[in-house]
């Protein structure tokens, strides 16, 4: 609509030689007043009508109001399709290339691959080549994942095992002040494929684990923590979206366990 | 964009004809003709849109139905096995390794049925099972690569203690064997993005499974 009245006073004036022009005029002039235009264009329909004009008169006075207005409309248009072409883009890249993406993440998977092939579970103490580990052999249990907050360290044997079924392990130093350790902690409860626990050892406060992936920051309001979350949780998970995180460990404490053998039948 | 090209033109009609006569319609035709050709040209690939990816999508008869199928069916016994042994089995691990089957399996099967939902395909095929690898499999009984006949799993649900555990674990070393040939057959033949995406993480899991198998059977042979 608003491309209509722009178009048409511009061009009636300099086309115009005979008596019938104001009458072709005036719709057009009255369409512009019915969608308010602003203060550059009445001038040119409004006197239209009334005495007849001098061709040379109107064409040199070029209606900038319609055009700027048109010009801002279009330039508005173009950003909204712009961001929502960017918007869709970004957010229908793989997982994987959004991950590498995020400032400061370390992409075991590429650095060092061999690091996280194994060849079947094993018990007893284990150790790695990352602190915490991100990857590789673990324990035939997996400590549970369904958005469990330990107050106490776990045992990297079975938190490495919920890291190949797709969680994302936060680790945080223990003296981590505490409004921090809650913000951790609300973007953990209830999610599943997600566990959290303090890290003896840190060389930085807050550590956050996918298998192959890890990432240190400073602090709990840092952006990057939801990103990871985002773009890694389930993602990474080397057995699919189905892996389980329950009936797993729940116990805490860093030796691993063995599991308890079940009264059955 | 109608409104500003009917009142352009009724302009020229009017009032630009007595002045240059004849250029103002053929210019009028150039502009209708080049915005009919826009906008035939805008339907052409709207159009072409839309049925690219239904005629490129897999058929019926495909290697892709065919292992969404067969798959479905061999997950669906080893679903049924590892819930035997969760239930029942003696060792943990045997138990914990049955529910990360049973429920990661079941997770497959639901990406497999959604797949021929999208495709617009049955479930269920006309074809007899196997048919789509070409390798030629045998079918045994009307069985799969791997799967375990009827008196297996009637042994299986009648089994107490710890021989559960080794009945478990020896059909599903089996089962996975037989399973890996399937998926291996699929990855040789589809180029179907995402049902090489799957199938691979099926492979990479079901390898792990063998090798976390023999070590259990290892510990379930000493009872």
């Amino acid at each position: 609509m608003s491309i209509s009245t722009p178009g048409g006073p511009e061009r009636r004036p300099t086309v115009v030689s005979t008596g019938k022009k104001p009458a072709a005029g005036r719709p057009a002039s009255g369409a512009k007043a019915a969608s308010g235009k602003p203060a550059g264009s009445p001038r040119a329909g409004g006197k239209g009508p009334r005495k007849p004009v001098t061709p040379v008169k109107v064409s040199q006075g070029r209606a900038w109001g319609p055009i700027a207005l048109f010009v801002a409309v279009g330039v508005l248009a173009a950003g909204i399709i712009g961001y929502g072409a960017w918007a869709s883009f970004q957010g229908s890249k793989p997982w994987d290339k959004r991950a590498n993406a995020i400032d400061g993440i370390v992409n075991i998977r590429k650095s060092d691959p061999d690091s996280l092939k194994y060849e079947a579970h094993k018990s007893g103490p284990l150790t790695w080549n990352y602190s915490p580990p991100v990857g590789g052999v673990h324990n035939a249990a997996w400590q549970n994942c369904m958005g469990d907050v330990y107050d106490a360290p776990i045992a990297n044997e079975h938190a490495v095992h919920s890291l190949e079924h797709g969680a994302v392990w936060i680790t945080y130093r223990p003296d981590l002040p505490q409004d921090q350790i809650d913000k951790l902690a609300g973007k953990v409860r209830g999610v599943e494929k997600m566990l959290m626990s303090p890290y003896e050892g840190l060389d930085k406060p807050i550590s956050l684990q996918a298998w192959g992936y890890q990432l240190k920051v400073d602090n709990a309001d840092d952006k990057r923590i939801d990103e990871f979350i985002k773009d890694l949780r389930v993602n990474a998970s080397v057995e699919g979206p189905t892996a389980l995180c329950n009936t797993g460990i729940t116990a805490t404490g860093t030796t691993p366990r063995e599991l308890q053998q079940q009264p059955t039948q | 964009m109608t409104a500003p090209s009917t009142t352009d033109s009724e302009y020229d009609e009017v009032e630009a004809a007595p002045q240059e006569s004849g250029r103002a319609p053929a210019r009028r035709y150039g502009v209708l003709a080049l915005a009919a050709l826009l906008v035939v040209g805008l339907l052409l690939g709207y159009a072409g849109g839309l049925l690219t990816p239904r005629l490129t999508r897999p058929g019926d008869a495909s290697v892709e139905a065919g292992f969404a199928r067969d798959m479905t069916t061999h997950h669906a016994q080893a679903v049924e096995m590892s819930l035997v042994a969760y239930r029942s089995a003696t060792l943990p691990e045997v138990r914990q390794i049955a529910v990360d089957i049973a429920t990661g399996q079941q997770g497959e099967i639901g990406a497999m049925q959604t797949w021929l939902r999208e495709w617009e395909l049955s479930p269920t095929g006309s074809q007899p099972p196997m048919s789509w690898m070409s390798d030629g499999a045998t079918v045994k009984n009307g069985l799969m690569p791997g799967m375990a006949t009827p008196q297996q799993m009637a042994a299986l649900r009648d089994a107490r203690g710890i021989e559960v555990d080794r009945q478990f674990l020896a059909l599903m070393y089996d089962h996975h064997l037989g399973g890996i040939h399937m998926i291996d057959a699929a990855l040789g033949e589809t180029d179907n993005a995402e049902v090489l995406r799957v199938a691979r993480t099926m492979k990479a899991t079901q390898q792990t499974e063998l090798n976390n198998l023999r070590q259990l059977q290892e510990q379930a042979a000493k009872g």
